[in-house]
């Protein structure tokens, strides 16, 4: 029953912090200096006169105060509406339904893959512990953590795009293939290797120390005891003691992941919601802007709301210490 | 008396096991230091080795690979890499050293700040930390640096410190709480410490280990992120010289296949993050604490 009302409680703070998120970005992208108009009409801005752009200022009501514009904003966002895109010319929520596919593929393909490969590989090191295999895995695992992710994408491009012209470097489909499943896969080969290779290394070790931590109680003794293999062990048993922690990782790192597809994207030109976000930002198109911040926010507050109650759930003990830090002699 | 006291040491020398004597000593990253030492030393004391102007464009020699005369080559506007990348190197590690330094005082005195406020003044705080970190850290850095709108190494620094002391500001808060309620705490404050006082004669040293690791890799995390910035071309321009605006004019070198232009900078941004990183490692092994690294 209690934990109803928490999650009524913590529904309630994510509408208010969205609310918070949407003025704040609202306001930052309207004070930033730089014309939006430049976006609607392109170079041809400066041949315009300025009766024509009061004209276009008022037609696009940007010339009403801020409080103003972000209440009329308000109103039409409950409704649905979000506005038009000033690059694009086309509403807002048709652009981003267009590109909003590809970074689910993207996004949703690498992190699975890289949680998968995680395990695997904290796994193997985890039980060849102290061994050769494993010290030159760690090492390698801790240089290619450090690497920037857009520097691995620049060289994978050099040596699989220009120079050996195997995999495209730009894209998702090929020219009038969105529909083709190889052509899809064949893209998204390089992203997936960047941002799997960005990430990767600190998940394994993450499962590398929690296996180590689970091989050090007693049953595992008690497993061999019995006569279970390695394999028997680690799959059957130390795996199921591990998973709690293991998930709870995986929903905090949401947002991390997020925020590494949008540089990939960027670097690869992949049509998705990164590339529209920083071209909205360079550009203020302040519509697609906000969209794509609310969207944004709303994983990120959802996924910490998540693993909040993810660590309340198996946690019992930070109820039993929040209490207790309520008394304080100071 | 005398012999009691000879007697009670001799108990307590029987009682140190042989494990505890033969712990293993931790080595010290000898390889990280000095591949450090040296791009440190070649940042600093390069007009004394090899004197050529980074700035200088020799227009006869566009974007030529790496010969006898050019050592890393020459860029698409005729500057030999070699001297840019030395130069460039003072200006990357000094943007990574002011935005670590600017990321840790906000980060300290927001957290301590939050320790010892009220509560509500406490959730309040968390709840705007957790706001902050909602949006793309890289978004956060656009926006600022759209408003600042000039692109030299100072305010790169400054809007890079002010978007990554979140992560550091939550870790002091935490460890500023379990240290909250200790004697000597108390005691200052009956003697009517301030702020600043408790801030530096009692939190600081408490938390000088943990905030070692984090400000260390905060500084290899914003040479990434000017080198970052500068790719996409919101950091510095390619007229100023450092590995990111060597590395803006990536997406042309990759259509002519200039590999020189992607793969020298990268190489030295790489190896000084490694060694960096490795060090900050070292540091927290040594002081053997489990610092989390929030993003």
């Amino acid at each position: 029953m209690q934990l109803f009302w928490t999650i009524c409680k913590k529904i309630v703070q994510l509408i208010g912090m969205l609310l918070l998120l949407s003025f704040v970005v609202f306001y930052i992208s309207r004070l930033a200096p730089g014309d939006p108009l430049r976006s609607y009409y392109g170079d041809q801005v400066e041949r315009m006169t300025t009766e024509q752009k009061i004209q276009v200022k008022e037609q696009l009501g940007l010339n009403q105060p801020i409080y103003r514009q972000y209440q009329i904003w308000l109103q039409n966002a409950i409704k649905g509406n979000f506005g038009i895109s000033f690059q694009y010319k086309q509403s807002v929520s048709v652009v981003v339904k267009n590109h909003w596919v590809n970074t689910l593929i993207l996004g949703l393909s690498s992190y699975l893959l890289t949680f998968l490969l995680a395990l695997l590989l904290g796994v193997s090191c985890a039980v060849r512990e102290d061994s050769w295999y494993d010290k030159i895995i760690c090492n390698i695992g801790t240089a290619l953590s450090c690497i920037p992710s857009f520097w691995i994408a620049l060289i994978l491009i050099l040596i699989f795009s220009v120079n050996l012209s195997v995999l495209p470097s730009f894209g998702a489909y090929g020219v009038g293939q969105s529909g083709s499943l190889i052509s899809r896969i064949n893209h998204l080969i390089l992203p997936l290797t960047v941002l799997i290779l960005g990430h990767l290394w600190y998940y394994a070790y993450f499962v590398r120390n929690l296996f180590l931590e689970e091989f050090q109680q007693d049953y595992v003794l008690f497993c061999r005891a019995k006569g279970l293999t390695s394999h028997q062990i680690v799959w059957k048993h130390c795996l199921r003691n591990m998973l709690p922690s293991y998930f709870s990782m995986m929903v905090i790192s949401i947002p991390h992941i997020i925020g590494g597809t949008y540089i990939v994207e960027q670097v690869f030109s992949y049509p998705g919601l990164g590339k529209l976000c920083f071209e909205s930002a360079k550009y203020h198109d302040y519509n697609l802007l906000m969209l794509l911040c609310c969207i944004t926010g709303f994983f990120v507050l959802c996924s910490s709301m998540l693993s909040q109650l993810l660590s309340i759930w198996l946690n019992p003990q930070t109820r039993k210490e929040s209490r207790m830090n309520a008394k304080s002699p100071i | 008396m005398q012999n009691h006291l000879f007697e009670f040491v001799e108990t307590v020398k029987q009682d140190i096991t042989p494990l505890q004597m033969t712990k293993p000593t931790r080595q010290y990253p000898y390889s990280s230091m000095i591949l450090l030492g040296i791009i440190l030393c070649g940042c600093v004391f390069i007009p004394l080795i090899v004197n050529r102007n980074p700035t200088q464009l020799n227009l006869q020699a566009v974007a030529q690979p790496p010969n006898g005369d050019f050592y890393f080559g020459t860029d698409t506007l005729g500057r030999d890499v070699f001297s840019m990348i030395w130069y460039g190197g003072r200006v990357s590690i000094l943007i990574g050293l002011l935005a670590a330094g600017i990321s840790g005082t906000i980060a300290l005195l927001y957290g301590t700040m939050s320790a010892f406020a009220v509560k509500w003044i406490d959730d309040f705080l968390m709840r705007a930390i957790e706001l902050a970190l909602s949006i793309p850290s890289i978004l956060l850095i656009i926006f600022l640096q759209a408003i600042v709108n000039q692109a030299n190494p100072i305010t790169i620094a400054v809007v890079i410190g002010c978007c990554s002391w979140m992560g550091m500001a939550k870790m002091v808060r935490d460890e500023v709480q379990k240290i909250k309620y200790a004697g000597y705490m108390v005691a200052a404050k009956t003697m009517h410490a301030n702020f600043f006082h408790v801030l530096k004669y009692h939190i600081l040293p408490n938390l000088f280990p943990s905030i070692m690791f984090m400000l260390v890799t905060s500084v290899s995390s914003a040479i990434t992120t000017e080198a970052t910035l500068s790719f996409l071309g919101i950091g510095l321009p390619v007229e100023s010289i450092s590995w990111g605006s060597i590395l803006a004019q990536a997406d042309k070198a990759l259509l002519s296949n200039q590999w020189w232009l992607i793969v020298i900078p990268g190489i030295f941004l790489v190896i000084t993050i490694i060694c960096i990183t490795q060090i900050a490692n070292h540091i927290r092994r040594e002081r053997n604490q489990t610092c989390s690294k929030l993003w």
